[in-house]
């Protein structure tokens, strides 16, 4: 994967699943679901989102259930979460659908919303290039970041031939 | 190892002893897909070819029994024709189905010392039979019906002992309430269940304790094995499993006390229910207008009989709809037999059929802007039953029986 710049938007703790993809979104087409995404905390958010922008965010993002959250702020056009950390179901939700989410305690503090950051993935940091203050993240083991650079667990499960045509 | 840390190694390869921060890949005992899987676009589109192993699969129609629009109705015919192609034998079709949790201990899926892997987020509901388990979203469980492994990041564990006897007018939910209070949430952790409290609770109440772990965002709960759990599994006639207990030197990182007998009625407030739970007699007659008992945490026999006895030569308040959703066939058949199902409808609540309904927003009492909502349910995050600026309150089935005759919300009919 190559490292990741971008601008960022932040969010506070315990952003959860249904704020991300909530009901509604079950049974619209596919193309309408990412601007359903964090409506009921951030209206019009969803609209101003550019490709490439990154999520920062407080301690236990992505708390919740298992629905498909993380595809659809990848599907928003985000490249990456950072947060003080990350619910595990959101982690292995993200990993599966070959999305980055990094726990970086103490991102909050380095950055407000509309810095640009610079994740390089090979040292494992995090530069805010609007103030050049730098943190560290805790790495994923390299199985997982294989599944995020194969685009999902759903892709290498294609390749391997183990899934049929549709129903 | 503690009961966890042992479960998790007995199911994988080559591996003698577990500890937090290891990551390791695991044999999965049995895949749950509820209706939910439908809605997944991969999964109707490109399922799995075959399982792993057809006898270790159930699918099983929870969320959306019967399907409220003809986009759900049509996505699960495609499910139907999986459970053929796929042979599945444990398929539970509507008539037959309930919230998958408690299926899943109904029809004896779980048994002690096993790992469960299920769509669905509740899944840590299986701990209270001695067996861990982990909601997973979709793409991962098709990893696992197509290849029957997984993986699993191991956390730390905290040891939770409950001492002593509840009272009666409180509840496991309460119960649970007590330990979100002392613990918070313990994202990525597990939660294992110790004392001499235990021995007390019933396999309904340590369900519904267990199931609310997930709310903690706790990875994996767990309660130890004992008479209580075995006497269950006997009348479900199944014996062939294999019981975990904790090494003497066991590893917790932090250990809570609860005395059950100091526990008393609590709601969570609306929108989160960690740092937002208060003692049910601090809320000022708080109107609401909306009652709901349902759920895989307590939706079960003992919390529609809950009901059904507050609600005995009583009536529903005229401001206020109770609607009541057993979380299975068999649970809302026992409830027919033993008359509770008369008796909360002769008090002018609705008795739904099993299904999870209310509790995701999705059917049987999807709440409106000005609703202002007590209900036995799981999760009162913004918009989970409906609008996003309806209120909701969560608390026991009792405490929810109470506030539908009272108009408002009360631990006790007295008051
Ligand atoms: S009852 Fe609610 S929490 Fe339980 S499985 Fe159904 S939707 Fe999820």
């Amino acid at each position: 994967m190559n490292n990741i710049n971008g601008k960022i938007w932040l969010f506070g703790d315990d952003i959860n699943t249904d704020l991300m993809y909530p009901q509604v979104c079950y049974t619209l087409n596919e193309d309408e679901k990412p601007f359903y995404a964090m409506s009921a905390n951030r209206p019009g958010w969803s609209r101003m989102v550019n490709r490439g922008d990154i999520i920062v965010a407080g301690r236990n993002f992505g708390t919740g259930s298992s629905r498909p959250a993380a595809d659809n702020i990848k599907n928003l056009g985000i490249s990456c979460v950072i947060a003080e950390s990350i619910n595990g179901l959101f982690l292995r939700n993200s990993v599966n659908s070959g999305f980055l989410a990094l726990q970086a305690p103490g991102i909050t503090n380095i950055v407000i919303e509309g810095d640009i950051v610079y994740i390089d993935l090979k040292n494992n940091e995090i530069i805010n290039k609007s103030n050049n203050k730098k943190i560290n993240f805790k790495p994923l083991p390299q199985f997982l970041m294989d599944i995020i650079d194969n685009g999902g667990i759903i892709n290498i499960l294609k390749n391997k031939k183990l899934l049929g045509g549709p129903l | 190892m503690n009961i966890i840390e042992k479960i998790l190694k007995n199911h994988s390869e080559n591996i003698k002893e577990v500890s937090p921060g290891d990551i390791i890949t695991v044999n999965v005992d049995r895949a749950i897909i509820t209706d939910m899987a439908a809605l997944h676009p991969e999964f109707i589109n490109n399922p799995p070819l075959r399982p792993f192993d057809s006898d270790k699969i159930a699918i099983i129609f929870d969320h959306f029994v019967p399907p409220p629009n003809i986009e759900i109705s049509n996505r699960i015919n495609k499910l139907r024709k999986l459970a053929n192609l796929w042979n599945i034998k444990d398929f539970y079709d509507s008539g037959s189905s309930g919230i998958s949790h408690v299926i899943a201990a109904e029809k004896g899926f779980l048994k002690p010392g096993s790992l469960i892997a299920n769509t669905d987020s509740h899944t840590i509901a299986v701990g209270a039979f001695n067996t861990i388990g982990r909601g997973l979203g979709t793409p991962e469980i098709m990893n696992i019906i197509a290849t029957g492994r997984t993986w699993f990041l191991v956390g730390e564990t905290i040891k939770v002992n409950l001492n002593g006897k509840i009272k009666n007018n409180t509840s496991s939910k309460d119960v649970f309430f007590s330990i979100a209070k002392a613990t918070g949430d313990i994202p990525n952790n597990n939660i294992e269940f110790h004392g001499d409290g235990i021995k007390h609770l019933t396999m309904d109440q340590r369900s519904s304790i267990s199931t609310m772990c997930a709310e903690l965002s706790a990875e994996f709960s767990v309660f130890p094995y004992d008479n209580v759990l075995k006497s269950y599994m006997d009348n479900i006639n199944v014996y062939d499993y294999n019981p975990i207990k904790p090494d003497n030197n066991a590893y917790y990182y932090r250990t809570y006390d609860i005395d059950l007998g100091e526990t008393e009625p609590m709601v969570a407030l609306p929108d989160r229910i960690i740092n937002n739970i208060r003692p049910v007699s601090e809320m000022n007659k708080t109107e609401i207008n909306v009652c709901i008992i349902g759920s895989c945490a307590n939706g079960r026999l003992s919390d529609i009989k809950d009901a059904a006895e507050i609600l005995h030569n009583n009536r529903v308040n005229k401001n206020v709809r109770l609607i009541v959703t057993p979380a299975s066939t068999k649970i809302y058949r026992e409830a027919l037999k033993l008359g509770y199902i008369d008796e909360i409808a002769g008090a002018g609540g609705l008795v739904t059929n099993p299904t999870c309904g209310a509790c995701l927003g999705g059917h049987m009492g999807v709440v409106g802007d000005t609703d202002i909502v007590i209900s036995s349910t799981t999760r009162n995050f913004k918009g989970r039953m409906g609008s996003k600026d309806a209120k909701i309150y969560l608390a026991s089935a009792k405490t929810v029986a109470i506030s539908a005759i009272k108009g408002y919300i009360s631990g006790g009919l007295n008051e």
